[in-house]
């Protein structure tokens, strides 16, 4: 039997039978979670085979248009589709913005720091499926009733991000990333920066030490440093150095300083240094 | 008389051997291309440069390659055979369900798919400023087997472009995002 006795054969069995290839089509861009329809060429029953990111099924089928439902079409990617040998690859893209998963860092950052906010902002549909198309994220970091800082940027694969100064005020900051309808929060704790000066007196303790206490401490935007940040504070005289450190306590610190008849006084907190008294000198 | 005997029967146990070694060649050459075959390894570049908002460091980039690179061959071997516990090292989030789904599915209809991976050419694209997520595109070789049982349905050779997002866990890199594009 020759090459073409048989091609005809095939042909007369595939007339009669119709369980020959048939040419699969899927029409247009699929969206995930809205179903397609899949066109195989002949008439007849066949098996029908469906490969995706997110499933895989085998079902009889009647040649002609075969409905596939958005529950077999949810997971964004290629998929391919096989019927008695013949196969076809279609692309479904995500559906549209549904939710964002926002990463806010830091959770606690000083005031007026520049730069030193970061936010990326993932976009995803309503099956998981990141959205892939260009879309405008807002963003807006404030803390309530105060002016905040606001940047908009063009999501690019599924990703927008921003870096942002913080706020000059202390308190928690809201900070938001928005697109289309969805909007989401995180809280960014601002709290004072390092002081921005240290003023200090001196006076004298009925025990006949010395006592400093500071004026209320603040950072370079107004804002009161928080109780509990550490002050040092040091006396030098002739017989040597003494330091006391002491937590600052309703905006304020204070210690006792040994008893002396002249020594040099200071304070400090972190790398800020404030002023000194000379004391018994005159002072 | 015997050593006639002997000898024939040593020529016919020779004939034997001869053949049985000829078939065993043969059934080596011709057994099916969906046997057990040795692929190559797969090759792997990555291009860092192009990375926003942040650089990428060189120790970060060389376990990213290591990472990513065992995660696609545990994937390969789950889909093969429909184990999904071959995710847990390398997969988590939406990644790890959406090929958890594909498995189970594929397990109930008694499909698999089989995988040989000749390479991958990732580009990072984004790594964030504090360093919690890493966003790359891969583009990948393969060859994809679709089966039904041990029958092969379909095969193809395609360059696939995917786009991945990984994020550090305690000491490795999982894969988060693996989501194939439409080619450009």
């Amino acid at each position: 039997m020759n090459s073409l006795q048989r091609g005809f054969i095939i042909a007369a069995l595939c007339a009669a039978s119709a369980t020959c290839s048939a040419q699969l089509t899927v029409a247009g861009p699929v969206q995930a979670g809205s179903g397609a329809t899949l066109q195989a060429t002949g008439s007849g029953n066949g098996t029908l085979y469906l490969f995706g990111p997110g499933g895989a099924s085998k079902r009889d089928v009647q040649r002609g248009a075969i409905a596939i439902t958005g529950d077999e079409l949810k997971v964004a990617g290629r998929y391919t589709a096989i019927l008695d040998g013949s196969s076809t690859s279609f692309f479904v893209t995500a559906a549209p913005l549904d939710k964002i998963s926002f990463i806010a860092r830091p959770s606690r950052v000083p005031a007026a720091a520049s730069g030193a906010v970061l936010g990326s902002a993932f976009l995803f549909d309503r099956y998981q499926n990141l959205v892939l198309a260009p879309t405008p994220v807002h963003f807006r970091l404030a803390v309530e009733s105060a002016d905040g800082e606001e940047r908009q940027a063009i999501s690019k694969d599924g990703v927008s991000w921003v870096q942002l100064n913080s706020g000059r005020r202390s308190g928690p900051a809201q900070f938001v990333a928005s697109s289309e309808t969805v909007s989401v929060r995180r809280i960014v704790q601002q709290v004072a920066a390092d002081p921005c000066s240290i003023r200090m007196k001196a006076s004298r303790a009925p025990d006949g030490n010395i006592l400093v206490e500071t004026n209320p401490i603040h950072d370079c935007s107004g804002n009161a440093v928080p109780d509990g940040t550490i002050v040092t504070f040091a006396s030098m005289d002739a017989s040597g150095r003494s330091t006391v450190d002491a937590r600052i306590k309703r905006g304020f610190a204070r210690a006792e300083l040994p008893a002396s008849p002249a020594a040099t006084l200071s304070v400090a907190a972190g790398v800020v240094m404030g002023n000194e008294i000379h004391w018994g000198g005159g002072q | 008389m015997t050593n006639g005997l002997t000898s024939t029967s040593i020529r016919r146990a020779t004939g034997q051997a001869s053949a049985a070694i000829a078939l065993l060649i043969l059934l080596a050459f011709t057994s099916h291309p969906t046997d057990v075959r040795a692929a190559p390894a797969p090759s792997y570049s990555l291009d860092a440069s192009a990375a926003a908002p942040r650089k990428v460091e060189e120790t970060t980039a060389a376990s990213v390659e290591r990472d990513y690179l065992h995660g696609w061959q545990s994937l390969v071997s789950a889909l093969q055979t429909n184990d999904a516990e071959l995710l847990n090292e390398n997969f988590t989030g939406t990644a790890r369900e959406h090929f958890q789904q594909a498995i189970d599915s594929q397990r109930q209809s008694g499909l698999s798919r089989r995988i040989i991976d000749h390479g991958h050419a990732m580009h990072v694209v984004f790594y964030s400023l504090d360093g919690s997520s890493l966003q790359a595109i891969d583009t990948a070789d393969l060859e994809i087997e679709y089966r039904d049982g041990g029958k092969v349905l379909s095969s193809e050779h395609v360059q696939v472009r995917y786009l991945v997002l990984l994020t550090p866990a305690e000491n490795s890199w999982k894969i988060r995002i693996l989501e194939e594009l439409p080619s450009s």
